[in-house]
Formats: structure tokens, sequence, C-alpha cells
């Protein structure tokens, strides 16, 4: 690579970001603007009886008020579980669901107006426990009217290969264990904020903290039956999503009703306990897992049934069903495999999805286990995984298609570095080494809703200023998809970063993008970009070479210049857009990205399905204080394959902010609840690992040159954070001989393991 | 609309505080008392920012006494070398507080008047309105141990640990007139009136450490290694004489002070005597039996460490 491709590039609006002039959702201001006040319930489950809404109406400031039957369309990411609506129509299903609005001159206001409304509500049975959701219950207790057999399960999801149980039942090593995982939620630093403005034209405007405009395009035209040619949604700077913003939300739809029909520009921003109560975490989660081996470690069955608490509505549910089971067919090739998923419907908020969507819990039971029968088996954990990876080019049970596989490089990379031969198992009493591997899909092979359209489309533009502007609908939420489209541009064209600018993620001016979930950005869209900037080059090549009487396939563009190897073309980049454009004006081309069809034909066997997967192992060193049981984290060795890292930088810092993420669900943090309501709805309360907390990293990127992937790319946003969990509680077992089996491993679990033990 | 004032003596403040009847609140960072306006746990309409009080904001600490004024901040007992040299102890204990950006702001006053917490009591009002019932606020039932007349919120200071086990007394005013008094006289066994001796519009204006302690242990429970509120603090001291003060905090009402002299001690005795006195209830993040197993395993550290 002669350009930026593959070199350490700081992001092209880090500046703007660290200096605070980057323009996030809650920074724009407009003339006129009203502010949103919500009114949300304080029940867990009750029927709505009455709503008066008179004394609000005559508040002073109070522009308009609505309630839950003048948006009665329901809505949701998925199209088979649209179970939401803007406010709770008819019945409330959690604590802090929302009611009612008003729209008003100043947040005062607005928050007063909002408590002037006055609710009579008829209280029934709460389900907390999502096992009680499980049960026939009473219909009038039932959560929502559409689940089967009279019980509040959301989602059944089943998949069975091979007949597991019995090739359990015959293997010589075999665990069954139980793990418990409690929720936690995303935690980005941008609290929700959206901004819709009713144009002139009849037209809507949203600017919104959201990771997939597209989806919310589509949602709002639904909910306020406006065709989606007048639909346009806006996503500025954003402050992180990590899943909590790939949903879309109520607040959007009320913010842009109220627009509607108070003709003038709201405001709705989320406190920071309005954020906790929105949630759209991760799942609370049971897991019974049982896994088996043969007297070499070669793993010969897996059998697992799990509980998800989902919260009152659907979300992403039904996919996180499917990959609590379908994402343990990697990194080991297991042939006999079978799993069951219910996510059960719960009085609390919804439960979506999280970086590692569905599948870190079930990865922390299954590397633990590994474990456990590594040591039943006396082979060293290291050597059963390595003796289990799958293959390059392969396909797993459940026709997942293998690409590029660089496990072994990554687990022998951590396994040196920690010095784990000759330190595990060798420690002092209270210091020990775990290990724990993952993978993950990079991008989903399958769109949320059936068309024929490319999964993303990106346009390049070059006019006669000599500048490029790549038009995309990918959503940067700080992972760094912008940089990547101005590198590969740059790349692609030969001229420095700055030729190139952006227009993203805005309905009305970029091609569609689906948005930035299931790690699909820089494999999908890195895919289209150098697409349209391959054909952008082509073009002038085409017209450089006509004018010189040269090969266009002998241009070459690079350093800012456009030249042939024997001299023939010397010239600079503008002199080369003035020859292409010569004649024709403006250059626009597009790129476009397909997945290839892939999969099995049985019901559920688009799930996990991915044009590529990324691989990691990690290695945790942990010291135990048996007297207080607290876990300190000394160290992390992470080995992530991202296929080409096509910016070292930011992958290393998305392997970083996973070793963090992860270390907080590993040891501290939890969505705790009383009675369904948050206890912990703050940063104070909701325990994330500071900087002191925070363990040395050493990351080792591992590079397996993707076949499909641009320049041999995949992801590296979601994958690091598998192995770090199971990686810190393997090295706690290392240390001190306890299976911790509940996450957050805090120390009141760790002392009560070690007095259990004697 | 709210009133804020930034008298520059105690005259004024108390002057001030005589005008507003039930209606203010003193401040001194603001950093603990800003949560409980923004919570709507405190409705008052009128600040008074005590920060700027003449001759409260000294240090002045030597091999034999201390004397701190009240709105000396965190930050500067932490790094004030007079304060490392000769009462590491305290300096110890102010640093286990908060976050360096708050220690910056929060005042030692403010620390030793931290008012007392409960999970299900520090919430936002439509929080609380959801749940229904609290001693301390509206209601007749305590949601942590479902009695009818005793709260049991938690006092979480930890330099009050700290400074009652260096045996410090603080210097007081009000409209009364000025008092001297012993720190640990100041707190009482009950979560929703937790000061004692202190009328409404009293001021701490200084501490005072008379001696240097011989020896000292500190250590603070708690899940990260900064921001969060003790779960469990214990301070102790012992005296050229002997004489040992050992004192939790985090773990009821008040901070809970063992003194006696070594010769009459033993680790039993100290840990029984902690157990006795410390009302802990199950209203911290942290599971109750366990801070109460952490109380034996700290007393017996210092035990072991003496």
């Amino acid at each position: 690579m002669s350009g930026p491709i593959g070199k350490p590039t700081p992001y092209i609006d880090g500046v703007q970001k660290v200096t605070g002039k980057a323009m996030y959702t809650d920074d724009y201001r407009f003339p006129n603007m009203l502010y949103v006040g919500l009114l949300r319930s304080p029940h867990a489950h009750a029927h709505i009886k009455h709503i008066d809404t008179s004394a609000a109406e005559t508040y002073p400031g109070v522009a308009a008020v609505t309630v839950g039957t003048d948006l009665p369309i329901s809505f949701g990411i998925l199209p088979i579980s649209s179970d939401e609506n803007a406010m709770a129509v008819e019945k409330v299903r959690y604590v802090g669901e929302i009611v009612a609005a008003v729209a008003a001159e100043t947040m005062e206001a607005a928050q007063k107006g909002a408590e002037k409304i006055i609710v009579e509500y008829d209280p029934v049975r709460a389900f907390i426990d999502p096992g009680d959701s499980l049960e026939v219950c009473d219909p009038a207790e039932q959560i929502h009217s559409h689940t089967k057999g009279g019980k509040n399960i959301h989602k059944t999801a089943e998949l069975r290969f091979n007949e597991p149980e019995k090739a359990l039942e015959q293997s010589p090593f075999k665990r069954t264990e139980s793990f418990k995982f409690a929720g936690v939620t995303h935690a980005f630093t941008e609290p929700h904020s959206t901004i819709a403005i009713w144009n002139g034209d009849e037209t809507l405007t949203v600017i919104s903290a959201t990771q997939v405009p597209h989806y919310l395009h589509r949602n709002l035209s639904k909910v306020l039956e406006l065709p989606m040619h007048r639909v346009q949604v806006k996503k500025p700077a954003l402050g992180g999503g990590f899943g909590g913003k790939s949903d879309p939300f109520a607040h959007e739809m009320i913010t842009a009703y109220l627009s509607m029909i108070t003709k003038r520009p709201v405001k709705c921003t989320f406190s920071r306990e309005e954020v906790f109560i929105n949630n759209h975490g991760r799942h609370p989660t049971t897991i019974d897992m049982s896994v088996g081996c043969d007297q070499d470690g070669i793993i010969t069955a897996l059998d697992t049934d799990t509980i998800i608490d989902g919260g009152a509505y659907g979300s992403f549910g039904v996919v996180t069903s499917y990959y609590n089971g379908v994402l343990l067919q990697g990194p080991y090739k297991i042939d006999k495999l079978g799993f069951r998923t219910r996510r059960a419907y719960t009085n609390k908020s919804q439960c979506g999805a999280m970086r590692g969507h569905g599948a870190v819990n079930p990865r922390y039971a299954m590397e633990v286990i590994l474990d456990m029968l590594a040591h039943d088996a006396g082979i060293d954990p290291c050597d059963l995984r390595e003796k289990n990876f799958l293959e390059e080019n392969t396909v797993t049970v459940g026709q997942l298609r293998i690409t590029s596989n660089g496990v072994r490089d990554c687990l022998q990379a951590v396994r040196e570095k920690s010095d784990w031969d000759k330190l595990y198992g060798k420690q002092p009493y209270g210091r020990g080494l775990g290990i724990g591997c993952g993978f993950y899909i990079s991008g989903s092979a399958l769109p949320i809703i059936w068309n024929r359209y490319p999964q993303t489309v990106v346009h390049a533009k070059l006019d006669f200023d000599g500048r490029i502007v790549m038009f995309s609908g990918a959503s940067d939420i700080g992972q760094g998809s912008d940089t990547m489209l101005a590198q590969i541009a740059s790349e692609e064209l030969g001229v420095p970063m700055n030729y190139v600018q952006l227009e993203v993620a805005d309905t009305k001016t970029t091609p569609v993008d689906l948005g930035s979930y299931s790690s699909r950005v820089t494999f999908m869209v890195g895919n289209a970009a150098k697409m349209a900037a391959e054909k952008l080059r082509n073009e002038m090549a085409k017209a450089i070479a006509k004018e010189k009487d040269v090969s266009a396939d002998d241009i070459v563009f690079r350093d800012n210049k456009i030249f042939t190897e024997d001299g023939a073309v010397d010239i600079s980049w503008e002199d080369g857009v003035e020859t292409a454009l010569a004649g024709r004006g403006a250059i626009v081309e597009s790129g476009y990205y397909f997945s290839p069809k892939m999969g099995g034909d049985f019901k559920g066997s688009g799930a996990g399905l991915s044009p590529a997967y990324s691989f990691g192992a990690f290695i945790s060193d942990v010291t135990v204080n048996p007297s207080t049981g607290s876990v300190k984290v000394e160290k992390i060795w992470a080995a992530h394959d991202c296929g080409k890292a096509l910016n070292p930088l930011a992958v290393e810092g998305q392997i970083e902010g996973s070793i963090h993420m992860g270390l907080g669900q590993a040891v501290s943090e939890d969505m705790r609840y009383v009675n369904g309501q948050i206890v912990n709805a703050n940063f104070f309360d909701y325990r994330i690992p500071y900087s002191v907390d925070t363990p040395d990293m050493d990351v080792t990127i591992i590079e397996s040159n993707d076949s499909e992937g641009p320049y041999g790319a995949k992801e590296a946003g979601e994958g690091p954070i598998h192995p770090v969990l199971p990686s810190i509680g393997n090295a706690i077992y290392d240390a001190v001989g306890i299976r911790m089996m509940e996450l957050p491993i805090t120390p009141d679990k760790v002392l009560a393991k070690i007095q259990e033990k004697g | 609309m709210g009133h804020y004032f930034r008298p520059t003596t105690i005259k004024e403040a108390l002057s001030l505080a005589s005008d507003w009847p039930g209606n203010y609140k003193y401040f001194g960072g603001g950093t603990d008392l800003q949560i409980y306006r923004k919570q709507k746990l405190l409705n008052n309409e009128a600040i008074i920012d005590l920060s700027e009080l003449d001759d409260t904001c000294s240090i002045k600490a030597d091999e034999n006494s201390m004397k701190l004024g009240a709105f000396v901040t965190l930050d500067e007992i932490t790094t004030s070398s007079d304060i490392q040299t000769h009462f590491p102890l305290l300096a110890e204990a102010a640093a286990s507080v908060a976050t360096p950006v708050i220690r910056k702001t929060a005042t030692m006053g403010g620390n030793l008047l931290v008012n007392n917490r409960c999970t299900l009591y520090n919430q936002s009002k439509e929080w609380r309105d959801a749940v229904g019932s609290c001693l301390r606020e509206v209601g007749n039932i305590c949601l942590v141990t479902g009695g009818k007349d005793k709260c049991f919120s938690r006092n979480v200071s930890d330099t009050a640990p700290a400074l009652i086990a260096l045996n410090a007394v603080v210097i007081i005013h009000s409209q009364d007139g000025k008092k001297e008094i012993p720190l640990q006289d100041i707190y009482a066994r009950d979560g929703i009136k937790f000061h004692d001796h202190l009328d409404e519009d009293a001021i701490v204006s200084e501490i005072r450490v008379p001696t240097k302690p011989a020896s000292w242990w500190f250590k603070k429970l708690r899940l990260r290694k900064t921001l969060d509120f003790t779960s469990l603090t214990v301070a102790a001291t012992v005296d050229s004489a002997g004489i040992a003060r050992v004192c939790l905090n985090g773990v009821s009402m008040s901070p809970v002070l063992i003194e006696e002299s070594l010769k009459k001690l033993t680790v039993e005795t100290v840990i029984k005597k902690a157990r006795k006195n410390c009302k802990t209830v199950d209203n911290d993040l942290m599971p109750l039996k366990y801070r109460r197993e952490m109380i034996n395993v700290y007393l017996n550290e210092w035990w072991k460490s003496k």
C-alpha cells in the first residue's frame, strides 16, 4: 500500500472531538425550538384506566401534549417483533415506560407540564424474574397478548445437529455446569438526543444520536404514516453506541410527532437516569451447558439450554436468542451441537444488542467448561484449544462458512508473550493466568428487512476543485468509519487524506447503509467505498490514457501525481482532474456490497451467517486476595485476527476498549433492580472500571488477509470482547482454584467460593 | 428561582441563615449536596456558600499537633507535605475520598458532614415516587428492613473515622456562640437525624488534633479503586500510652469508636464490640453478609499490623 491503508492514522474527527468543537445532537439549537418533557410510568405492569391532560395543556409554556393513542402504530427494529409503541397504549409494561409527553418553550416548563398529566392505573401482577415468565399465567396477567401457550415467552430458538445428547453420554470426559450473568448496559458517554424539524415543504428532518439512520427512517415513516420520501434522518457526531443506539426509539417517534403537530423544531435529550431506563443492554442470562471431550481432548459435543431476560419488548431479542446458540460453532470444530434459548418477557425495560451481541455470555460458559475439561483430561488448556480449532476455509455444522482464520497465530502470540508454558499452574497461591478464545461475525450476511438492494452503496464524486467527496450512509459512532472512508479514497486515488471529504449518515443525501451494528461497516462499506474509488480512478485513467495515448492500465495514481512508469505521463493530480472532467464535468461513481449466498436451508439457518469471521485469543494475569476475595487483573495479552488492520491505531483502540468493557462485565458492572426498578441508574452506582482499575494491555494484531474483505480486512469492534471475560474467570481458577459461575465476579462471591472450598 | 450567597465572615453567614429559616443549606464544595438538589432530596431556595469564609482555609501541622480550616479542600489535605509527614493517616483517608477532580472542590468540613446514604433513598424523585415508602422521606415503612421506627442510613465519611481515631475536636459557631467538642460527639446513631450537638445554623470552622499517635492504620472497602463511597472504612491509632482508638464507618448510622488500652484488648473483643455497635443493614450495593465479614477481616488485619 502506498497510501494510508495499513498505517496508523489518527481519526479525521479526533481533534474536533477532543477540543469540544464537534457538534453532537444536543449541541444543535434552532429558532423557536421546543423541548420535550416525558411522563413515565411508576408501575411495572398496569392497565391505563384514564389519562387527564387538561392541566398540562393549560400549563404556561406548554405548546402540545400527546398520549399513546395518538400514535397507535407499533414499531421495532425487527419486523417480526414490532411490539413497541411511542407511548404506552392501554398498558404500561415497565417502570419508566413513557406514558405521555409535552412540548414546551423551556425544559423546565416541559418537565413541569408533564408532571401535571394525571394518569389512573390499575396494576396487575408484575413479572420480574424470567423464571416466572416461563410458566402459564392468568391471561389477564400476560405481558403481551401475542405470546403462545399462556406464557410470557417471547421466543424459543432451538437447533440441534447430530444428536449431541447421545455423544455426551458416551464422552469419557463431560461437564454440565450452570452459569448466571447479570444484565449490563452500554454506558456510552453521550445520552440519547433527538431533534425533529417539520420543514416548510411538509417534510420531516430528524437529527438523532443513532447507529441506524436507515431503520429509524423506516420506522418513523411507519409510525407517523409519512411516506419515506418525506423523511430525512441525519446522524451528527455521536458519543458512543455499543449497540445502545441501534434500535429506533420511542422518544424519536414522540419528538418527530410533536414537531409535526406544532410545526416547530423540537428537542429531546435524556438524563443519564433515562438512558439507564431506556437500557436495551445485554440480557441477564442463565445458561446450563454440557460439553464433552475424548481422551485426547477432542470436543465430542455441546448442548446448552439458555434463558435470557428480555424485558418488556422485543428489540433485537429474536436475533439474541439465536446468537446465544449459533455463535458457539467457533472457534472450535464441534460436529454435534444443540441449543435452546428461551427469551422471556418481563416487566423491566427491554434488553437488546450490546457489543458482542448474544455471544459474550455463552462464550464465557464455553471457555470455562473447556478449561475444566482440560484439567479433567490432564491437558494444558491452551493445548486443548489448539487441538480443537477450526481450520480456515471450512464449513461448520450449522453451515457457517469460515474463510480466513488466524486463531492459531492468536493463541501462539499470547501464549509466548505471557510466558504461559513456564507460569501456568506454577505460580504461588493467589496469582494466576487464564486463557479465553473467541470469534465473531464480520457483518450479518442478511439484512434485517428482506430486500433486493445491496447492503450498502457508496458514491465517490470528483469535481473541478480536485476534491473527492465520498457519500456514504455509514454511521461513525466513534469506531472510525469516517476515517476509513477517507483512507480508502486516498489510497485508491493517490491523493493526501485532506483531498477527501465526506457526506455521511444522512438519508436524504447519502445512499442507504444499513447501519453500524453486527460489526459490518469495515467489511461492507469498506468494499463498497473501494469499488467506488476504483471506478472513479478508472474513469480518470481512461480519459488521461486517451489524451496521452497510453494504456489506461499503465497509469499510476500515487503521491498526489498521475504517471506511467516509463514517464510518458507525469502530471499533477489537478491536471489529471482537468483532463478527466474535460467535456463532461463532475464524475460520480458508485460502489456497492452484496454478501455472497451462503447458509443451510433449515429454519434459523440465517442466524450467524457472515461473509467472514474474526478470531482472537487473550490471556489474563490476575491476583486474588484470599482474605477479602478481591480480584485485581494485572495484565491482559490480547491477540485478535482482524484480517488486515486498515488503521492499526483504530484496531488497537477497539481491542483496548473491548478489554475495558469486558473487564467491567467480568468484575463490577451489573444492572441492579428492586421490584423491577433499576437501583443504580447513574455512573456512580453503575460501576464501570476506572483508569486505576484497568490492567496493562498488550495488544497483538494478527492479519490473516481475508480474501473477500477490503484489502483483506475483517472486523475488530466486537470480536475482541469475547475472550476477555473467560480469560479472567479462568485466571482466577489458576490463582485460587475456584470456578466463578456467576458474573460480575465481585469480591463477596469470590470469598464465598474460597470459603466453600476450605 | 434560587438564591446564592457567598459570605466572607461567620457572622455574616449566621445572619444570612437567620434570614432564610428552614429554607437554606450551607455549602462547602457542594459536591455532595448538588446531587441531593438534582434528585429533589433538598428543596431549599437559598445556598449559603461558606468556601470564602475568612480564616478557614489554612493547614497547620507539625510533629505535635494539627489545625485545619474546615474549608480546606480534600486535595489540599492529601497533597500537604506537613500532613503527609506528621499525620499520614489523614492524608490517606482524604485521598480515598471520591476522585482527584472532586477532591479539588470537596472540603474537609463538607466530608465530615456528608449526608448519610441509603441505596433506596439516594434516588431521583421519580424513582422514590414509584417505590413509595421511606421513613426518611415520605412513608412509614423502611424499605430496607421492613421496620417502622428506625432508619439505618449509613454515615459514609472517610475522613471522620480517621480524625476520630486521631482524637480530633471541632470548633462550631452558631447564634449561641462558639464551642469546642470532640468530633465523635457531632454524630448521632440515627439515620434521619444523624447529627448531634449541631444547631440548625451551626458552622464547623476548624478541626484540631491535639497529639500525634504512635502508630496508625487505615483501610477502605470499595469495589473500585476510586470514586466509590465506602462500604467499610476502618481507621485506627495507638497513642504513646498504649490506648487504641479504632473507628469504623460506612457500616452504621454514625462512626463507631472503640477506645481501649491495648493491655485490656484482644482481637476477639475488638471484633465483638465492633459487630455489636455497628447497626449494619442491607443498604449498600455491597452485600450485607460480606460487609459484616469484612469488619472481622479488617480488624484482624489491623491487629496483626500493630
